[in-house]
C-alpha cells in the first residue's frame, strides 16, 4: 500500500503543477495586458466600456468570457500612460473592440499592428498620430482633448462579401482590421491562390479504368501471347 | 529452314490488328503525356509564383494562399524555366534516340517498350503529382526527372516502328503506316481533351490521370503484344524489313526507284525485324552503315537541317499553343486546350493529303516546297488573328495543315527514300539509321527552339516568335532547294523524254 501511495504522489505532484501552470499561463500569455504596470482605471472610456459589457478586469485588459467554449478573450485594452514610445505588436488582443493609448509619448506605430482586428470599433490615440488606417477607414474621427478619437471601423471591402474587385480570381474580400482586407476563396475553390475547384472523383475515374485494364489485359493474353514461343 | 506457311501474302489477322491497334495506342499515350505538360503550363507557372499587385500595393492577405510559393519571383521567369525544360526534354529525346536503337536491337521489343512505357509514366507522376502533393518544388528535381523522362519515352517510338515493321512488311505497308502514323497527333488530341478535363481539379491530377492512364497502356502491351508473327508460328511476307517511317503518311513505295530485288523471296527465316541490324539472313550479310557514312549519304544533310528547322516550328506549337492562347487572349486554359487540337486536325489531315498528292505526282520536294510557302503565309495570317474563337481555330487548322504536312513526309517518306538510295542498294540498316538521324537532328532542333521561344517571348513578345517561326520556315526551304532543283530538272527531262517519243 504504502508503495502505491509513494507512486501516486509523484503523479498529483505533477498533476497540480500543470494545472497551476496551465490556469496561469492562461492569463499570463497575453503579455499585452502586461506592458505596463497598474490596471485599468476608473472612469476611463475602457473601464466604463467594461463595465457596460459585464467583463472582467485583469491588469490592462479587460476579457469576457465566451459562452460557447468557456474560455476569454479580450474585448478591451487600455494602455494609457504608459511612457509607450513605439508600438510594434499587440498581439493577443486582436479581439478588443476597444484600445486606449493616449497619454503616451508614441512615436510611431507599426503598420501591420492592427491587422486582424475587425472587432475594433473605438481606439483612442494621442493627437500627433493617424487613425490606423488612414481616417477613411473610421466612420466617425474626431480629436478632443489632446486625443484623437477614431469611431466605428469601415469594411474594407468595396462591398461587404461579394467579390469585388479588390480580390483576385474565385476569392471573397473579408475585412481584417481597420484598412486591411483579405482575400478568403470562394465557395467551392481551395489551395494555392484558389485555382482548384471540388474535389477529384478518384473511385469514378479508377475505378473503371483499373478493370477496364485488367479485363483488356486479360482478353489479349488469352487471345494473343497464350500460345507465343520464346524467341 | 522450310518456308512453312507461306502462301500468305497479305494475309491479315487479328494478331495484325491488335499489333497495329496496340502500338497506335502506345505512341497515342506517349504523345498525350507530353500534351499534358504543355497544357498545364499556366497552373504551373500560377503555382510557383506568388501574387502580384499591380499598384505594388500591400500583398495580399492569407499568405498562404497569396504568397507563400516563391520558387519564381515573377511568371516571367517562370515562362523562361518551363522553355528549358521543353529544351531539356528534347535534348535528352534525341540522345535517347540515337542511342535507342542499338539497345532495342539487343533486348526483346516488348520489354524494351513496356519499360518505357511504364517507367515514363512513373516519372511524370513523379514530375507533376507527388511534388504538389509533397508541396516540394525545386528547380533542380525538375531538370532531372525530366531529362530522365525524354531517356525512357525515347525507347518507345523505335520499338514501335519495328513491331510494326515486323507484322507489316512492304505489301500495303503504304496506306497502313499512312494511317498509323497519325498516331501523334490522335495523342495530341487526347491529351488535349484528358488534361482540360481534369484541369479545375488542379493540375497535379491532370498528370495523375495521364500518368495512371500510360501505365495501364504499359501493363497491356506487357500482356498483350506478340513482337513479330514468328511468336505464333505466322511468317512474315517479305524479307526485307525496311523500317519505312517515322511519324505520319505514307511513304509506301519508295518513290525513287524500285528497289524491291528481294520481293520474291518467301522463306520465313530470321524475319524477327531488329530495329538496327539484321541478324542472320542467309543469303546476304548486309552491313550496317556506320554513322558518320549514313550521314554523309547525299540528301541526308540538307534535309536533316530542313527538318530542324520544320520541327522547331512544329514542337513550338505543340508546346506553346495553350499558353500563348491563354496569355495573349485571355481565354481560360480548359478552353485553349481544346482549341490546340485544331492544330493537330490539320496536321493529320495535311500529311495523309499531301502525302497522297506526293505519291501520285512520283516527286516529294515540289509538293514539300509549295506546302512551305503557303505555311509561311499562314504563320503571317494567324499571328494577326482576331480575339475571336471560331476564326482563330479555323486558322490554327489552316497553319497545321501547311506545316504538319511537310514535317510528316521528311520524317517518313524521305526518310526512307534516303534509306534506299542507289548508294546503298541492299544495305537496309542505312535506313532505320538514317530515320534515327534525320529526327535526331530535328529533336535537337526543335530543342535549341523550345528555349528561344521563351526567351523572345518574354523579351520581344509574341510576334517577334511568330516572326521567327517564319524565319525558319524559309530557312526549312532554303536547305531543301538543291534538291528541289534536282527533282524539278529530273520531272522536267522524264517529261521531255515523254514527249520526244510521242
Amino acid at each position: 500500500m504504502r508503495a502505491g501511495c509513494y507512486q501516486l504522489k509523484p503523479a498529483v505532484v505533477i498533476l497540480i503543477i500543470y494545472f497551476c501552470f496551465y490556469t496561469s499561463c492562461q492569463l499570463t500569455d497575453l503579455q499585452v495586458c502586461n506592458l505596463c504596470n497598474g490596471t485599468v482605471a476608473n472612469g476611463t472610456a475602457v473601464a466604463q466600456f467594461c463595465a457596460s459589457s459585464s467583463g472582467r478586469i485583469d491588469r490592462r485588459c479587460c476579457f469576457k468570457t465566451d459562452n460557447a467554449s468557456s474560455s476569454e478573450y479580450v474585448i478591451g485594452l487600455d494602455l494609457s500612460n504608459c511612457s509607450l514610445t513605439h508600438v510594434v505588436d499587440l498581439q493577443g488582443a486582436s479581439t478588443a473592440l476597444m484600445i486606449d493609448l493616449s497619454l503616451n509619448p508614441i512615436v510611431n506605430i507599426s503598420d501591420s499592428v492592427f491587422q486582424g482586428f475587425i472587432e475594433l470599433n473605438y481606439i483612442i490615440l494621442p493627437s500627433n498620430l493617424v487613425c490606423p488606417g488612414g481616417n477613411a477607414s473610421w466612420k466617425k474621427v474626431e480629436v478632443k482633448e489632446g486625443n484623437c478619437l477614431c469611431e466605428g471601423q469601415r469594411n474594407a471591402c468595396n462591398q461587404t462579401g461579394q467579390m469585388s474587385l479588390n480580390c483576385p480570381e474565385n476569392s471573397l474580400c473579408a475585412p481584417d482590421g481597420p484598412g486591411f482586407f483579405e482575400c478568403n476563396c470562394a465557395d467551392s475553390y481551395h489551395g494555392y491562390k484558389c485555382l482548384r475547384e471540388g474535389a477529384f472523383p478518384t473511385v469514378q475515374v479508377f475505378g473503371p479504368l483499373g478493370a477496364s485494364t485488367v479485363l483488356v489485359s486479360l482478353v489479349l493474353w488469352v487471345t494473343q501471347r497464350r500460345k507465343a514461343k520464346s524467341l | 529452314m522450310p518456308p512453312s506457311c507461306c502462301g500468305c501474302q497479305s494475309q491479315y489477322t487479328h494478331h495484325h490488328l491488335v499489333a497495329f491497334l496496340l502500338t497506335f495506342f502506345s505512341y497515342v499515350l506517349l504523345h498525350a503525356s507530353r500534351k499534358t505538360f504543355s497544357n498545364v503550363k499556366v497552373s504551373i507557372s500560377a503555382q510557383w509564383t506568388p501574387s502580384i499587385q499591380n499598384d505594388s500595393a500591400a500583398a495580399f492577405a492569407p499568405s498562404q494562399t497569396w504568397e507563400k510559393n516563391r520558387l519564381f519571383a515573377d511568371e516571367e521567369e517562370a515562362t523562361l524555366f518551363l522553355g528549358a525544360l521543353d529544351t531539356i526534354f528534347l535534348f535528352s529525346y534525341a540522345v535517347g534516340l540515337y542511342v535507342s536503337g542499338v539497345i532495342g536491337d539487343r533486348l526483346n521489343l516488348r520489354y524494351v517498350l513496356c519499360f518505357g512505357l511504364c517507367g515514363s509514366a512513373a516519372v511524370e507522376f513523379a514530375f507533376g503529382t507527388l511534388t504538389e502533393w509533397m508541396h516540394f518544388y525545386n528547380v533542380y528535381l525538375y531538370c532531372g526527372l525530366w531529362v530522365l523522362n525524354g531517356l525512357l519515352q525515347s525507347a518507345v517510338w523505335p520499338c514501335v516502328v519495328a513491331v510494326m515493321g515486323n507484322w507489316f512488311g512492304k505489301s500495303g505497308r503504304g496506306f497502313i503506316f499512312g494511317l498509323w502514323s497519325a498516331c501523334a497527333s490522335v495523342g495530341n488530341i487526347l491529351g488535349a481533351f484528358l488534361a482540360s478535363s481534369v484541369l479545375k481539379y488542379g493540375y497535379e491530377y491532370a498528370f495523375l490521370v495521364t500518368s495512371v492512364v500510360q501505365f495501364a497502356g504499359g501493363v497491356v502491351v506487357f500482356f498483350g503484344l506478340l513482337t513479330s508473327p514468328k511468336e505464333v508460328g505466322l511468317c512474315l511476307e517479305s524479307e526485307t524489313g525496311l523500317r519505312p517511317v517515322e511519324r505520319d503518311t505514307d511513304s509506301h513505295r519508295p518513290l525513287m526507284s524500285d528497289e524491291e530485288e528481294e520481293e520474291d523471296v518467301e522463306v520465313c527465316d530470321g524475319g524477327y525485324y531488329s530495329v538496327q541490324q539484321h541478324d542472320e539472313p542467309p543469303t546476304e550479310a548486309p552491313q550496317a552503315i556506320g554513322f558518320c557514312q549514313a550521314f554523309c549519304l547525299p540528301g541526308v544533310l540538307p534535309y536533316s537541317l530542313a527538318y530542324a528547322c520544320l520541327k522547331l516550328v512544329n514542337y513550338s506549337f505543340f508546346f506553346w499553343l495553350p499558353f500563348y492562347l491563354s496569355n495573349n487572349y485571355g481565354w481560360k486554359e480548359a478552353q485553349a486546350d481544346r482549341l490546340s487540337v485544331w492544330y493537330d486536325v490539320g496536321g493529320i489531315i495535311g500529311g495523309t493529303v499531301q502525302g497522297l498528292i506526293s505519291d501520285f505526282l512520283g516527286k516529294r520536294s515540289p509538293v514539300l516546297a509549295l506546302s512551305l510557302l503557303l505555311a509561311m503565309g499562314a504563320l503571317v495570317g494567324y499571328s494577326h488573328s482576331p480575339n475571336e474563337q471560331v476564326a482563330n481555330a479555323a486558322l490554327l487548322a489552316t497553319t497545321g495543315f501547311f506545316i504538319g504536312g511537310p514535317s510528316n513526309m521528311i520524317s517518313s517518306a524521305i526518310s526512307a527514300d534516303l534509306g534506299r538510295q542507289e548508294a546503298l542498294r541492299g544495305s537496309q540498316e542505312a535506313l532505320a539509321t538514317v530515320t534515327g538521324i534525320v529526327d535526331g537532328t530535328g529533336s535537337i532542333g526543335a530543342a535549341g527552339g523550345q528555349y528561344l521561344v521563351s526567351l523572345i517571348e518574354s523579351r520581344l513578345g509574341w510576334v517577334c516568335v511568330f516572326y521567327f517561326f517564319i524565319v525558319m520556315t524559309g530557312g526549312s526551304i532554303l536547305f531543301i532547294t538543291p534538291l528541289i532543283f534536282k527533282e524539278v530538272g529530273a520531272m522536267w527531262r522524264a517529261r521531255q523524254a515523254l514527249n520526244q517519243q510521242l
